[in-house]
């Protein structure tokens, strides 16, 4: 089976995206022969065969609003993510800024992000930016969290090993410490991307033309229920590829296998 | 509004210095913005279609048109001149923006009439206004209320002890038979109530034949910019007037505009929207005097309505918050469809 191996593995890396997509594909199939079996309203519960028929009358409409979402949190979460890895490795270094800070930032997170949209969108007015901002502020604290307690599963003895061998605490760092938080960095990481894209989505209700947010706002006015569906849908796509890339990233990077695997 | 003559100057010697013509006309427009109520609908179409048409342009403006939201509050855009003019709530959120002290005028009132109204099942419990007294209600606690309990007065009704509930989203509950009386849009709830209970099962009360009126979606402007710019507000009302009638004129290329705009909206759902909207944009004084009309009566007792509520402290000054001079300068008959 040596001759397998690479295949398998190139499966392996795209298998949680596929998965996602297989078993969406399960449940919208289901909830059809539900709908159709109980005879359930469509104002209560559209057959998914007309979301997606909506989908595809209007695709540019759709793609673009995935675009525009998926934009806002790529951006929102990159910022997130590295500040919360960075902020977190500090944290772990300097018991003064983790003692001075963090209390601000577990202070910060009790905020809705509801009521903080419009302060962002006041601040930021209604660019990408604010959208970006919003997702930043839902992404950064979970990835601090996990980077933090990543960084102090480290084992000390494999420290002392270390340093008996003349390694220098950039080196410890680099070789021992981050590697060890990596799992819970990327466990982090994967919380965050669905909350990011909640974030982005919320961040459009203040007064945006483009966005799964605009739509499902527009839906929801017009008690629209199958365009309603069509925005959860999309949302449900980005979602799923956001996550399925981190999983992907992290069978590359944490190739050793970390806590998900 | 310094730099932006300065900059409009410094762009008059440019082209003037370059010579070349076609970019004069362009340099010459004012960049101003209008901020809408809600996203893009038929209910706004006619600014659409005076911005498509060039309208804006043949008045010097460069007019860019804002969607609103669930969070905005078009009267503090418009006062802190994030925007130049918006087309707010309606009477009711420009009395409390006056109240606050913001530096704001109402130009122009589109819809003339209450634009929502009360609605029951033909066969329910709830027949006539006496009715509601047992009925348990829904309305939306942003203005809607105020109107119900106007009419219940109005009526000799107490509602102290009446069963009034805040409004979700969705007329479900009242499709459902939980909700005897609901609160709908003319325009937008009432087309899902039809869809979904059909026209004929359905009851309406309309606050005017209550001896209550409420005229939304106003026009507003900030002072500064009026002061400054009275003929600029000036020609946004008229290019404005001319995209409406050309929207009535012509709804399907109207709603053809709105659907480019937001395409995954409903078409049938946006024409019914442009049928309603003009009835209750040509309603009242309108119907004489034409679109945009203030009509003083009607605003005052909309007002009389929130000072007896205790909704604004005391009265406000109507005639200052009220200027009719930029609409009544457009005559009567440019105002109206042919």
């Amino acid at each position: 089976m040596a001759g397998a191996q690479p295949v398998a593995r190139r499966f392996g890396a795209v298998l949680p995206l596929l998965k996602g997509v297989v078993v969406l594909a399960a449940v919208l199939l289901a909830v059809e022969l539900l709908v159709i079996a109980f005879d359930i309203r469509p104002y209560v519960l559209p057959r998914p065969s007309a979301v997606l028929e909506a989908i595809l009358r209007t695709p540019a409409a759709y793609r673009d609003a995935m675009v525009r979402t998926g934009l806002e949190t790529l951006l929102g979460f990159g910022a997130g993510a590295l500040f919360g890895i960075w902020i977190g490795i500090a944290f772990s270094r300097l018991r003064f800024l983790r003692e001075t800070i963090f209390p601000i930032f577990i202070v910060s997170q009790t905020i809705p992000v509801i009521a903080f949209g419009a302060l962002v969108v006041m601040w930021f007015g209604n660019t990408i930016l604010a959208k970006a901002v919003i997702v930043f502020y839902l992404t950064f604290f979970p990835v601090t969290v996990n980077a933090l307690l990543g960084m102090r599963a480290v084992d000390e003895k494999q420290v002392q090993l270390l340093r008996s061998f003349g390694a220098s605490d950039r080196e410890i760092m680099r070789k021992l410490r981050f590697p060890t938080a990596l799992p819970h960095i990327f466990v982090a990481l994967r919380i965050a991307s669905a909350l990011g894209l909640a974030g982005a989505v919320v961040g459009e209700w203040f007064g945006d033309t483009t966005g799964l947010g605009v739509l499902l706002l527009q839906g929801m006015y017009a008690e629209n229920m199958v365009a309603i569906w069509a925005s959860i849908l999309c949302s449900a796509v980005l979602g799923v590829a956001f996550f399925a890339a981190i999983g992907l990233a992290e069978k590359r990077i944490v190739f050793w296998g970390g806590e998900s695997a | 509004m310094k730099r932006r003559s300065f900059l409009s100057t410094l762009g008059l010697a440019a082209s003037t210095a370059m010579l070349a013509a076609p970019a004069v006309q362009a340099a010459d427009l004012e960049s101003v913005s209008l901020r809408l109520k809600w996203l893009p609908q038929a209910q706004f179409v006619g600014f659409y279609m005076a911005k498509a048409k060039g309208y804006y342009e043949d008045e010097g403006l460069d007019l860019a048109i804002n969607p609103g939201g669930p969070n905005l509050l078009t009267e503090n855009l418009v006062a802190t001149g994030a925007d130049t003019f918006g087309l707010s709530g309606g009477t009711d959120s420009v009395f409390a923006a006056i109240e606050k002290g913001l530096p704001i005028t109402c130009i122009g009132i589109s819809h003339q009439e209450t634009p929502f109204v009360f609605v029951s099942k033909a066969d329910g419990p709830v027949q006539e206004i006496a009715d509601f007294k047992d009925a348990s209600i829904t309305t939306w606690f942003t203005g809607a209320n105020y109107v119900l309990f106007g009419m219940l007065a109005a009526n000799d009704i107490d509602r102290t002890d009446m069963n009034i509930q805040p409004q979700q989203v969705s007329v479900t509950p009242f499709v459902d038979g939980q909700v005897d009386v609901v609160t709908a849009t003319r325009y937008n709830e009432y087309y899902t109530l039809m869809q979904r209970v059909g026209e004929e099962n359905l009851k309406r009360f309309v606050p005017e034949d209550f001896g209550v009126s409420f005229p939304r979606d106003t026009l507003i402007v900030g002072n500064d910019f009026a002061a400054e710019h009275p003929e600029l507000v000036q020609g946004f009302m008229r290019a404005s007037v001319k995209g409406w009638l050309d929207a009535f004129a012509d709804k399907e290329a109207a709603i053809d505009l709105i659907m480019k705009e937001a395409p995954t909206l409903e078409r049938p759902h946006q024409e019914f929207m442009l049928d309603e909207v003009e009835k209750i944009m040509l309603a009242g004084a309108a119907a004489e005097q034409g679109l945009f009309t203030i009509d003083m009566d009607a605003v005052s007792s909309a007002h009389q309505i929130l000072v007896d509520y205790d909704v604004l402290g005391g009265p406000i000054d109507l005639e200052a918050a009220f200027d009719s001079q930029f609409i009544d300068a457009i005559p009567s008959a440019e105002r109206l469809p042919e």
